[in-house]
């Protein structure tokens, strides 16, 4: 009747995680539309859109995650944006907590493919008009698409767990790359706190030799701040290091839990004291076989993102104004 | 061959070695393995800069992982600046989704395709696309290489008095490859229909009418009999009770609709979608009709993926109990065998030989254990030869003419 105004959010979940998928529905206030992926037996990825999402606005919440269905989540998030693409939707918003394949975004070496940028490219052509994510681990990947992109913080979360939890005077913020020290440095301004750093020498993916730190952080409470946190093995040999040079508490704030092969196992064993992430990914898992892990939810920073995205108003006066 | 690298993923590296054998060189170097969160890693250890690089890659039960390593080979090849990208893709996979089945499904084959040329595939190789139409789902060159000359060549070497056998069509939609089949052969065929519509009072009826005439198996070419749990039935057998289950599903959560699958639209069924649809409710009762005759003759049951085997059990039952078949071949370009495919039609007394050609993976056990029945073909010389003349600027069609030159 009225036109263009009339159309309504249309929440899709992705099999990676219903769990956020239902947060961000309740917090919006609205169920989640009956659109399914299933697998056939020859291990085909097929769809049903169990009621029309013509000229709506639709959004599908998939993260990267689980070591052995990463791609097959790729295939079914592909699917749903085609089709819904080819049922009609005014627009299509992929929602992805965390971007996978984000750490192959350069031409390291010769002939690596730049597979970031291959699944931005897969993402456009399967129908996809608008990209949702958080803590991208380059910014840079934004350019590789022809879409908007929003890259959304968990920084704000973050700092406010860090501001209930501790007493500044404490603190010092440690970043334990080289590559993080922006983002470390941005949120000991933001706490006006003291920041460290740990440098490390890589000699293969997923592999460290030796750490180096810099700055003074003996008997205060080190907090680490990454990115992604995947087997841990930088986390911990960054906690050894912090604890021999007399930390009195390693704290680790992470926004992508991966958590893969034996690393919930190494963090138990490890000298860090708390591992705090958020739900980007499905941890509950991990929750339940870790007492130090600890989850930041994020359903309401997606949640309202969503809902500004679907209204046409700032999402950048999410994170600049609420502090 | 100079300036030409061949890539062998990992869904299939048999068949891309066999290839790689046939054309006389090695594989190129690469490195294809997962990093610990799952992520799909390519190293490609070999300058492709300026050559002609193929990919090998087919389908496989890691589906999707497999298309992400050949999405991820292919934009490493030309990002590498490789001349020109082909890939190779013996089963095309997804390509039994390549319409808009009911209302509101995605077309996954045409954004498969679009996903190849965008990640830079200059020419596709597949052998016996589900529908040839696919072929115009890219905006590369495809060539769909034949299967039926390598199975009609078996055929004419194992099947005794393959002269007077039938090729039978297991449903209408493969009419079209029975036939092409049927003629190059110069043989007979016939086509099979089963239906989920028509009632059992409706066979009833029919087989009053025959019972007039005479003898329903000999006097009319039409031979219908009913199917119940996916098996052949006489006509006494007692009528299913059970509601079935077409009918609309109100049900909302998500889980529902994963469960009921592609049911839960209900709605019109159109029946031109059927032809592609398996069996997937072997509970419902169902009527199956034979149009041609096979009565003492060889059948030859012919499709081009074998994938479930449920149809292909009533088919064959059917031949072979209803209507006098003396044996019964199943016959297949892509031998998928989901689940326990294999082991069912090996199971069926009414089938005596499964053909397939080595397109799809399938494990060397799996063969072993039934290589009492399980044939399969080596299609290998057929992609050497096609990438051959490819690489050299021949005619690809010229290759199906003349298929003795390569026997």
């Amino acid at each position: 009747m009225h036109g263009r105004s009339q159309n309504s959010i249309k929440l899709l979940a992705g099999n990676s995680h219903i769990e956020l998928c239902k947060q961000i529905a309740d917090k919006l206030g609205i169920k989640i539309a009956r659109v399914g992926a299933f697998q056939y037996t020859n291990q085909e990825t097929a769809i049903a859109i169990g009621e029309s999402v013509r000229d709506e606005d639709v959004y599908i919440i998939q993260t990267g995650c689980d070591s052995e269905k990463i791609n097959d989540y790729v295939m079914e998030l592909l699917l749903m944006i085609n089709a819904c693409k080819v049922a009609s939707a005014r627009r299509i918003t992929a929602v992805i907590p965390n971007f996978p394949y984000a750490r192959q975004d350069k031409k390291d070496k010769s002939r690596a493919p730049i597979t970031a940028k291959l699944l931005a490219n897969l993402l456009q052509i399967a129908g996809c008009n608008h990209i949702i994510t958080m803590d991208l681990h380059a910014s840079q990947i934004q350019g590789f698409f022809r879409i908007p992109v929003d890259n959304l913080y968990a920084e704000p979360i973050m700092l406010k767990y860090i501001k209930e939890n501790f007493n500044k005077d404490d603190l010092i913020i440690v970043s334990p790359d080289a590559g993080g020290a922006k983002r470390v440095a941005g949120i000991a301004d933001k706490l006006d706190v003291q920041f460290a750093l740990i440098h490390k020498e890589r000699a293969r993916a997923n592999e460290i030799s030796r750490m180096v730190l810099v700055g003074d952080v003996s008997d205060k409470i080190a907090i680490l701040i990454d990115d992604m946190a995947d087997t841990c093995g930088t986390l911990c040999k960054a906690a050894d290091i912090l604890i021999e040079n007399n930390a009195k508490q390693v704290i680790c704030i992470i926004t992508h839990g991966i958590f893969s092969g034996s690393a919930i196992e190494k963090i138990n064993e490890s000298k860090i004291d708390k591992v705090v992430c958020t739900n980007s990914l499905p941890i509950s898992n991990h929750l339940k076989n870790c007492s130090k892990l600890e989850m930041l939810d994020i359903s309401s920073t997606l949640a309202e993102s969503i809902r500004r995205l679907h209204n046409g108003e700032s999402i950048s006066y999410l994170f600049y104004n609420n502090s | 061959m100079r300036k030409c690298k061949i890539f062998v993923g990992s869904s299939h590296s048999e068949l891309g070695k066999l290839v790689c054998d046939r054309l006389g060189v090695e594989p190129a170097p690469c490195t294809l393995k997962k990093f610990s969160n799952g992520e799909t890693s390519v190293q490609i250890g070999v300058s492709v800069r300026d050559e002609d690089v193929y990919i090998i890659q087919s389908g496989s039960p890691y589906i999707n992982d497999h298309i992400m390593e050949l999405l991820i080979l292919i934009s490493a090849c030309r990002g590498g600046s490789a001349n020109k990208i082909t890939a190779v893709i013996p089963q095309f996979p997804y390509s039994k989704q390549s319409k808009m089945k009911k209302h509101r499904g995605a077309i996954t084959a045409r954004m498969l395709a679009n996903l190849l040329i965008m990640a830079g595939a200059d020419h596709v190789v597949s052998m016996d696309l589900h529908a040839s139409q696919m072929q115009g789902f890219f905006t590369k060159p495809v060539d769909n290489l034949l299967g039926a000359p390598t199975l009609a060549r078996w055929i004419r070497h194992n099947i005794e008095d393959w002269q007077n056998a039938v090729v039978v069509s297991k449903n209408p939609g493969g009419t079209k490859r029975v036939t092409a089949l049927a003629d190059s052969l110069k043989i007979n065929f016939a086509m099979i229909h089963t239906d989920r519509r028509r009632t059992h009072d409706q066979l009833l009826k029919k087989s009053k009418k025959a019972k007039i005439i005479g003898d329903v198996n000999i006097v009319s070419e039409l031979q219908t009999a009913r199917i119940v749990q996916g098996h052949v039935v006489d006509d006494d057998y007692p009528r299913e009770t059970t509601e079935n289950n077409n009918i609309v599903n109100n049900n909302s959560s998500i889980n529902g609709i994963l469960e009921k699958g592609d049911d839960v639209l209900g709605g019109t069924y159109d029946a031109t979608n059927s032809d592609d649809d398996e069996d997937d409710k072997p509970q419902e009762e169902k009527l199956i009709t034979l149009v041609g005759d096979v009565k003492g003759k060889v059948a030859i049951i012919l499709d081009d993926m074998i994938d479930k085997p449920n149809s292909f059990i009533a088919a064959a039952e059917h031949l072979r109990l209803n209507c006098g078949a003396k044996a019964v071949y199943v016959i297949g370009t892509h031998g998928l065998f989901t689940d326990h495919c294999l082991e069912s039609l090996c199971e069926s007394k009414c089938i005596d030989k499964i053909v397939v050609t080595n397109t799809y993976p399938i494990t060397k056990e799996k063969c072993q254990l039934h290589q009492d029945k399980l044939v399969v073909i080596d299609v290998s010389p057929i992609f050497a030869e096609c990438i051959r003349r490819d690489h050299f600027g021949e005619s690809i069609s010229v290759l199906f003419d003349s298929l003795a030159a390569i026997e």
